[in-house]
């Protein structure tokens, strides 16, 4: 006999591990509170926007909690990491439905794993809110349960081309990034820019990410020497697909959107980058709700952009504990008809769960306004409208040239 | 609670599938298969596409899901399985691309990445949510078990004791008789089927897939369950998948149980807590939790399966 691990030890130390958790869980576990589940892409593709969500759903609980949580009752948030990833992001979400009993699972990023974790939640009656802009989002949405803080693609398209054509840009080649975000942007950039007077120069096609070179793309998309060119991607890719424009000496207008040239990409770039029109959804840039937000996570405004995905999660967490309060109950279709009504018009502004929650004691009705747009919606739990702002890349620099609202 | 724990269950019940399908390839025939996601993928698109575009029943679907899979088995296999190691592991990772890349890219058929929803499910209506998750979770159970019975019987039987031949030494097996090439070929496409058939199960549970449901990630979770579970050892590989899939989940519970530590930091820590598992084994106990049973044969000719670690 050897004390080296037998199959009956590992048997019983995996039997052990499988338990141990959930027996340390479980004595845990208790009625009263509000169990509240946060999914966000702390690793993966969304990393850079994933630690900012999480913060301001943790601050803005932290806060309602030490003030006494929702009339009385203390609010239990779960945080847990999508990875980017639906696989991962299922077992997640089974993990805060099932063992956490949340109630509404908030900040998923990426469209594929909002929509990866739908049919579960819609299953389980849970809420979701999500920064996701697939137009597949609110189809998969049966029971009304889903509220998105971010635009769908088609008003991305929309927004770009009209800024576009008010730069005197009519003729444009398009390529992008061969994901749910860009496709049905492209049809309607294409629509847009039609309905301007303008037209697309070549067929827009489709590029696969995380290859070795981009020259032969790059090629087609030049083809013609056309006068400006828009190529919705993400940082990472558009680094190498912006050194091939470079390199093949295009002298031309790029046009872009702004989640392709954050600060890795300038700082990659460097000098080459002057000149880069890009556009995206932006906070009331200056207005006293993303200030306030700004400064609740500690960041100080600088007049540009920060944190664009924290100031939705923000709203998120806000408007959502709100709807609580108003309903006072957790049926997720009741809660689901108070987020129409404290977030949409008639109302009177509130911009915080505190100002709100004040308001509704007092017998009032609220319109929460937020850190990232008005938060209105739509009737399908989308967003009502968006301010999109475009910008050109000028010593390094964002300098805003011209901001528009768009509607879904 | 318990919901979570039969969700956690049938999740590891298709790392289990897996795993025993890899041991077949890898454990016992010495096949490289890097390319356990594009087979997966392959069979869970297959299945969706014939139950949702097709309106097939899900038996109908499974079953096609793993034909398909047998057959891109045998392709993969018959291009490159004469050609040894490395080489059949390159091909594998192009498989798995090659599957990847026509799901993101054929939007007319897969939606490509806006993701593929399923309303076909293999259960009775009616069922509530608890009861359902329990009735999906005895399917997987039933795959489980039907795939552990498949592989144990081929390891038991001559089969298996050709195809170990073939690992430790294809010239001998060769020179007895044996048609190596035939026999890599079945051995290949049995797993792969069984790969497919776990998809299949799987899409019908999540109910939504997209390409990035089929990446690489997932099968370096499933070449951990063999290394810590031990390849070669079917009862291992139950054990080692198990255990990935308790280490991937449980320790999603240290949040909250250990102090300063959030789920962003804990994401992080699980995936050095994975390579420090894979180190340790290999450094520690590279035949696995479970190694392979040695096979000696005893004066007078008498096979006798032992369980006791090799000498090494």
């Amino acid at each position: 006999m050897t004390l080296g691990i037998t199959r009956r030890r590992s048997l019983v130390l995996a039997g052990g591990l499988l338990a141990a958790p959930f027996v340390l869980r479980h004595a845990r576990a208790q009625d009263g509170p509000i169990r509240l589940g946060s999914l966000t892409p702390n690793t993966g593709g969304g990393s850079p926007f994933g630690p900012e969500i999480a913060q301001a759903h943790r601050l803005v609980v932290d806060l309602v909690n030490a003030s006494g949580g929702v009339d009385g009752r203390e609010i239990v948030l779960t945080q847990e990491n999508s990875e980017t990833n639906p696989e991962v992001a299922v077992r997640a979400a089974r993990k805060l439905i099932d063992a956490d009993r949340v109630i509404a699972i908030l900040g998923t990023w990426s469209s594929s794993v909002t929509l990866g974790i739908m049919p579960l939640c819609q299953d389980a009656n849970v809420l979701q809110f999500s920064t996701s802009s697939s137009e597949s989002v609110p189809l998969g949405d049966r029971k009304r349960l889903v509220f998105n803080f971010q635009p769908l693609n088609p008003a991305w398209g929309r927004a770009l081309a009209r800024l576009a054509i008010a730069r005197g840009f009519d003729k444009i080649a398009v390529m992008g990034i061969n994901n749910d975000f860009t496709t049905s942007m492209i049809g309607t950039f294409q629509g847009s820019l039609e309905a301007g007077g303008g037209e697309l120069v070549n067929e827009p096609f489709l590029y696969n990410p995380n290859q070795p070179s981009y020259r032969a793309e790059v090629e087609r998309l030049l083809s013609g020497n056309p006068p400006a060119v828009f190529i919705p991607s993400y940082v990472t890719d558009f680094t190498a697909v912006y050194r091939e424009i470079y390199r093949a000496g295009y002298e031309g207008q790029v046009i872009t959107i702004s989640l392709s040239t954050g600060p890795q990409f300038k700082e990659a770039i460097g000098e080459a980058a002057n000149g880069i029109l890009h556009g995206f959804p932006v906070p009331p840039l200056g207005g006293d709700t993303y200030e306030a937000y700004l400064r609740f996570v500690g960041t100080e405004p600088t007049g540009q952009v920060q944190n664009p995905f924290g100031c939705a999660a923000y709203d998120q967490i806000n408007s959502l504990l709100l709807a609580i309060k108003s309903a006072g109950t957790l049926e997720p279709a009741a809660l689901s008809e108070a987020m129409f009504a404290i977030a949409n018009p008639p109302g009177t502004r509130a911009t915080t769960y505190a100002e709100g929650a004040e308001l509704l004691a007092a017998g009032q009705d609220i319109n929460y306004d937020g850190a990232s747009s008005a938060v209105d919606f739509l009737d399908n739990g989308m967003l009502k409208s968006r301010d999109f702002e475009l910008y050109e890349i000028r010593d390094g620099k964002d300098v805003s040239i011209e901001r528009i609202t768009s509607e879904s | 609670m318990s919901a979570y724990l039969v969700a956690i269950l049938t999740s590891a019940g298709f790392y289990v599938v897996l795993a025993l399908a890899l041991n077949l390839q890898w454990g016992l025939t010495g096949m490289l298969n890097f390319g356990v996601a594009g087979f997966y993928g392959l069979g869970a698109y297959t299945s969706a596409l014939s139950t949702e575009l097709l309106g097939l029943p899900f038996v109908l679907g499974f079953l096609f899901a793993v034909v398909v899979g047998a057959a891109a088995g045998l392709a993969v296999a018959a291009l490159s399985a004469r050609l040894v190691g490395d080489f059949l592991a390159i091909a594998t990772l192009g498989f798995a691309e090659i599957v990847r890349f026509v799901a993101l890219n054929e939007d007319w058929l897969t939606r490509g990445p806006r993701g593929f929803p399923i309303e076909t499910r293999p259960l009775p209506d009616g069922l509530d949510r608890n009861l359902a998750a329990i009735a999906y979770l005895g399917l997987v159970a039933a795959l489980v078990l039907v795939a552990f019975a498949i592989v144990e019987r081929l390891r038991t039987a001559p089969f298996g004791r050709v195809l170990r031949a073939i690992r430790d030494d294809d010239v001998v097996p060769a020179t007895l008789g044996k048609n190596v090439f035939a026999f890599r070929l079945k051995a290949f496409a049995i797993g792969a089927a069984l790969i497919a058939a776990a998809g299949s199960l799987y899409a019908h549970w999540v109910q939504s897939i997209s390409p990035d449901h089929f990446t690489t990630a997932l099968a370096i979770g499933v070449w951990m369950s063999l290394i810590v579970g031990g390849t070669g050892n079917n009862r291992g590989i139950v054990l080692g998948a198990t255990m990935v899939m308790v280490l991937l989940e449980g320790s999603r519970f240290l949040t909250g149980i250990v102090p300063g530590l959030d789920a962003e930091r804990l994401s992080a820590l699980r995936i050095v807590l994975i390579g420090v598992v894979i180190v340790a084994m290999i450094r520690f106990r590279p035949q696995g939790l479970l190694p392979e049973p040695t096979i000696r044969l005893e004066p007078g000719g008498v096979v006798t399966q032992a369980n006791q670690e090799s000498p090494r």
